[in-house]
């Protein structure tokens, strides 16, 4: 079901849509994204913007899947330098 | 003038020796620029005056009166960068770069401005407001990117070296795909002042792209500020990963960078070491992430909706598509960039230098960059970056070698990354690679770079 949420004219003021049902599919969540911040698009950006979220979001979800909650971030590392030891 | 076709020391020994007036130099390397680029398209601005008035002014450096090409990724005096772009969602002017200052202290001259890959974001150099780069190897071949115009300039003999930039392997790709020597330097080691995101790149470097190591020596050097030693690499212990990067690629690569590495640790008499470097999927997609969420740049979203009309499609559609990049997967990316900086950390521990292929396979065509390997056909993007990120993640230098020439007549290359602070160190072993083929790679030129020259 599409609701005004995938209309780039019809920004939402928050968030994706409850309609959304996959949002791996970027033919919905690429249109919804660009809506919720008021970014308009033409067919040929939304074609590359398609192919980028086909390309990027499995990876992405695997990297939230992971668990690195035992890993304390560097607190401004020194990149130019070994992390300290720990 | 046989002094344009020396290497860049070479330049600055005849210069300083007095064999050679840098102002006949200057002049037949802007003749030999309006003679040869036309063809692929690597120097998009010249300045006469401003290079005649530079050289006037030259101190007596190491590099005195030798003319480079800088990236048009940072400032000059007289021009502001453009980034390869016809918008840049960031101010910009003329002005005093690191690389600029840098350059000048050194006694260079500052020649042209080298065409990029539109906003820095290709590895192949075949999308520029300027119109595409191209591989002095074959014209119809894409140079890599981003900094295709600094490395095309160098491989066709337009100028004996570059300074170009790198976020995401925008120097070593060039390098790779036009037979030269490339430096990714240790983050933070070399002039970055004066680029539109030093205040918020922890990726990004400068770095030399020039003929062979000792070149980049002494262009590193310049932009370090400080000298980067010679030595001997010896007893190197160089560390093979069995995984995708150097697995995923075509069977000419594979075979030219192994059997360089093999002739490495011959030449040093180090060893190999076969070593397990686990989520290098997970470092590259954590490097996109870092990359894309510094550049936003507090550019406000309705503003992408006026983008100048001659962005290319395609970086219209990634620009918006990035604003829709979950912070979450941004902060889990920090993660991965620890865990990746403590396993490298210890890595280095025991071997002095990890090894692959810096481009899994020769570059492909302007046209179509796409490349076929074991795995299928991929975007070449999307394969070359996947040996590329882990350094600009980690902050760890690396550096690119021609190894070989492939079936088609392109360049094939080797990365060699080692611990923080280690850039002299991958020099010699990248010279000692250049001993041990007798410098049949650094030494092999373009066709266009084998034209009579007429200047």
């Amino acid at each position: 079901m599409r609701g005004p949420l995938h209309d780039p004219g019809h920004p939402a003021s928050v968030g994706l849509p409850a309609g959304m049902e996959d949002p791996d599919r970027a033919e919905q969540f690429v249109p919804a994204g660009l809506a919720s911040l008021q970014i308009e698009a033409d067919e040929i950006e939304l074609a590359v913007m398609n192919a980028a979220h086909e390309m990027f979001w499995p990876p992405i979800r695997a990297l939230l899947s992971l668990d690195l909650g035992d890993i304390e971030p560097e607190r401004n590392p020194d990149l130019s330098r070994a992390p300290e030891k720990v | 003038m046989r002094a344009l076709d020396l290497s860049l020391r070479g330049q600055a020994a005849v210069i300083a020796a007095g064999e050679v007036d840098p102002a006949e130099l200057l002049d037949a390397t802007l003749a030999r620029i309006e003679e040869r680029n036309p063809a692929i398209n690597a120097v998009v601005a010249t300045f006469p005056e401003e290079s005649r008035a530079m050289l006037a002014s030259a101190p007596d450096g190491p590099l005195h009166g030798v003319p480079v090409v800088i990236k048009d990724e940072w400032p000059l005096p007289w021009r502001a960068q453009r980034f390869g772009a016809a918008e840049l969602l960031a101010p910009t002017a003329p002005g005093e770069s690191g690389p600029y200052r840098a350059l000048r202290e050194a006694g260079a001259v500052v020649v042209g401005v080298g065409n990029m890959h539109e906003l820095g974001s290709g590895s192949t150099g075949n999308v520029s407001v300027y119109g595409p780069c191209r591989n002095p190897w074959d014209t119809d071949r894409c140079p890599g990117g981003s900094s295709s115009g600094p490395a095309a300039a160098t491989a066709a003999g337009l100028v004996a070296g570059a300074v170009g930039a790198d976020g995401l392997g925008s120097v070593r790709f060039p390098a790779a795909y036009c037979g030269l020597t490339g430096l990714k330097p240790t983050f933070g080691r070399s002039a970055m002042a004066g680029h539109h995101m030093a205040a918020v790149t922890t990726l990004i470097v400068s770095g030399p792209l020039c003929t062979d190591a000792a070149d980049c020596r002494l262009l590193g050097s310049a932009l370090f500020g400080e000298e980067l030693p010679a030595g001997d690499a010896a007893g190197l212990k160089i560390g093979v990963v069995r995984d995708t990067v150097s697995e995923d690629v075509t069977p000419e690569v594979r075979e030219a960078c192994e059997a360089a590495i093999e002739a490495l640790r011959t030449e040093t008499g180090g060893e190999i070491r076969e070593i397990e470097l686990a989520d290098l999927e997970m470092a590259t997609l954590a490097g996109i992430l870092v990359i894309n969420g510094e550049s936003l740049g507090g550019v406000p979203a309705e503003r992408l909706n006026h983008l100048h009309p001659d962005v290319s499609p395609i970086n219209r559609g990634f620009l918006k598509y990035r604003m829709l990049l979950p912070a979450a997967a941004i902060a889990q990316a920090g993660r991965v960039r620890t865990l990746m900086r403590r396993r490298l950390a210890a890595l280095f521990e025991d071997v002095d230098a990890i090894a692959w292929p810096t481009i899994p396979a020769t570059a492909p065509p302007l046209e179509a960059p796409l490349v076929e390997l074991p795995s299928g056909t991929h975007t070449a993007d999307q394969a070359n970056v996947r040996g590329a990120a882990l350094a600009n993640l980690t902050g760890i230098p690396a550096i690119s070698v021609p190894v070989g020439v492939g079936s088609e007549g392109l360049p094939i290359a080797l990365q060699l990354q080692g611990a923080w602070g280690t850039d002299a160190l991958l020099l010699d072993a990248a010279e000692a690679l250049e001993r041990a083929n007798g410098r049949r790679w650094v030494d092999a030129r373009p066709p266009l770079a084998q034209a009579e020259p007429t200047v």
